[in-house]
């Protein structure tokens, strides 16, 4: 009787070292391979495709669009993308008579990494706010869906003059599924207005289908 | 918990001094704790953590002010126009549309590659021109889904070209008189 009650007592010891090991090595991996989504204003499914394609980060023009037909413009957080969001600003208050002083012209850049989606109009009251009201405002969005006020364009125009023709590296379009057409053709109609005729949409990844031209050819290709 | 009750345990039924019974003293440390932390961290980062990342489609487009011989060329024969209705429709007619509407066939996602590819092997390949025709209550993802037929196709020479009004009359024709869930044969 005794000897059975010492064995009991001694199993209820677990040794969770090796748990703890192999939890500290999922812990690390997760949080090497972790890369926190920049905050983004829109809400945003992209489509799949079956292009592997990296996303390029560097020297990054983009334009977003909800699918409500918001559209934001954006630029990447290095040196090139804030030289151009800069030169855009300075260029876009000449044209349109902006006064933007160079504070303002800083904010510009500042909130374009965020993204900035407010008509020329409201421009200067909308670079007025401060980090912590930039989140909260709820933008209203470029015009574009009106041909003759396409603002896009307007923007576009900024940034293809102040860079004296030095296009962005990557002018991206990251676009929602359900977004109608005559948004995503409006964008199209400013991009070919300002002579950018190469760009890149940002999709989701897809498999290949089997049997496919596409799926040969990368058989054969390996 | 182990170590509460080896303390007690060992020093019922030995006599020795204390500073041995000190010395012998579990050192197993509890670990549980420990790995409610860890799995805790794990969780978090297994939430936040966005492990597809996006991929970019690259898309070129064709510069309008210099387009209309380039139109011209295209051939009547090798032709395929695809026209993208709502609710992930699509119709199709090869070459011209004809008067009536005759050629003019109704398709959905599914389907629309093994016509492509039929088309793709009974043209020459110089003539072939898919052109893709987005109606206005169409949306962005069915516009990509058909440039990514393109690729998965392998097919090189296509276009995105504003849609006639014909066309969105015969659209909302099919649309209106065939039930949504079925998009049969609209001949």
């Amino acid at each position: 009787m005794s000897k059975l009650n010492k064995i009991a007592k001694k199993s209820t010891w677990v040794d969770m070292t090796a748990f703890v090991d192999l939890s500290f090595l999922i812990l690390t991996f997760f949080m090497l391979a972790t890369k926190f989504k920049p905050p983004e204003v829109l809400k945003i499914q992209n489509p799949h495709s079956v292009s592997s394609i990296n996303q390029p980060e560097k020297d990054v023009f983009k334009v977003s669009f909800d699918k409500d037909g918001k559209v934001f413009i954006s630029f990447s957080p290095d040196k090139d993308g804030k030289e151009k969001a800069q030169l855009t600003a300075e260029v876009l208050s000449r044209q349109k008579g902006l006064g933007l002083t160079p504070g303002e012209i800083a904010t510009f850049v500042n909130f374009s990494v965020g993204g900035i989606g407010v008509p020329i109009g409201q421009l200067k009251s909308f670079l007025a706010l401060t980090d912590a009201q930039y989140k909260e405002f709820s933008q209203p969005g470029i015009p574009v869906k009106d041909t003759l006020n396409n603002q896009l364009n307007d923007y576009l125009n900024a940034l293809i003059t102040g860079t004296g023709g030095r296009k962005p590296e990557n002018v991206m379009l990251n676009g929602d599924n359900g977004t109608e057409y005559p948004y995503f053709k409006n964008v199209l109609a400013a991009f070919k207005k300002n002579g950018i005729f190469s760009f890149k949409l940002i999709t989701a990844l897809e498999g290949v289908p089997s049997g496919t031209p596409l799926y040969k050819k990368q058989r054969e290709g390996k | 918990m182990g170590a509460d009750v080896s303390a007690p345990d060992s020093g019922g039924h030995k006599k020795g001094p204390g500073v041995k019974k000190q010395a012998r003293k579990d050192t197993k440390v509890d670990m549980t704790p420990m790995v409610d932390l860890g799995f805790l961290l794990i969780t978090f980062f297994i939430f936040t953590t966005t492990m597809s990342t996006p991929k970019a489609f690259k898309l070129n487009v064709p510069d309008d002010s210099a387009k209309e011989e380039e139109q011209n060329q295209a051939k009547a024969s090798g032709a395929f126009t695809v026209l993208l209705g709502k609710d992930n429709h699509i119709y199709y007619y090869e070459g011209q549309l004809a008067e009536d509407g005759s050629n003019f066939k109704s398709s959905n996602f599914k389907d629309i590659r093994a016509e492509l590819l039929r088309k793709k092997a009974s043209t020459p390949e110089k003539d072939l021109v898919i052109i893709i025709k987005p109606n206005d209550n169409s949306v962005y993802k069915n516009v990509v889904d058909m440039l990514d037929e393109m690729q998965i196709t392998d097919i090189k020479r296509y276009a995105i070209v504003d849609i006639f009004p014909v066309e969105v009359d015969l659209i909302s024709l099919t649309e209106g008189t065939s039930p949504p869930a079925a998009p049969a044969g609209g001949k």
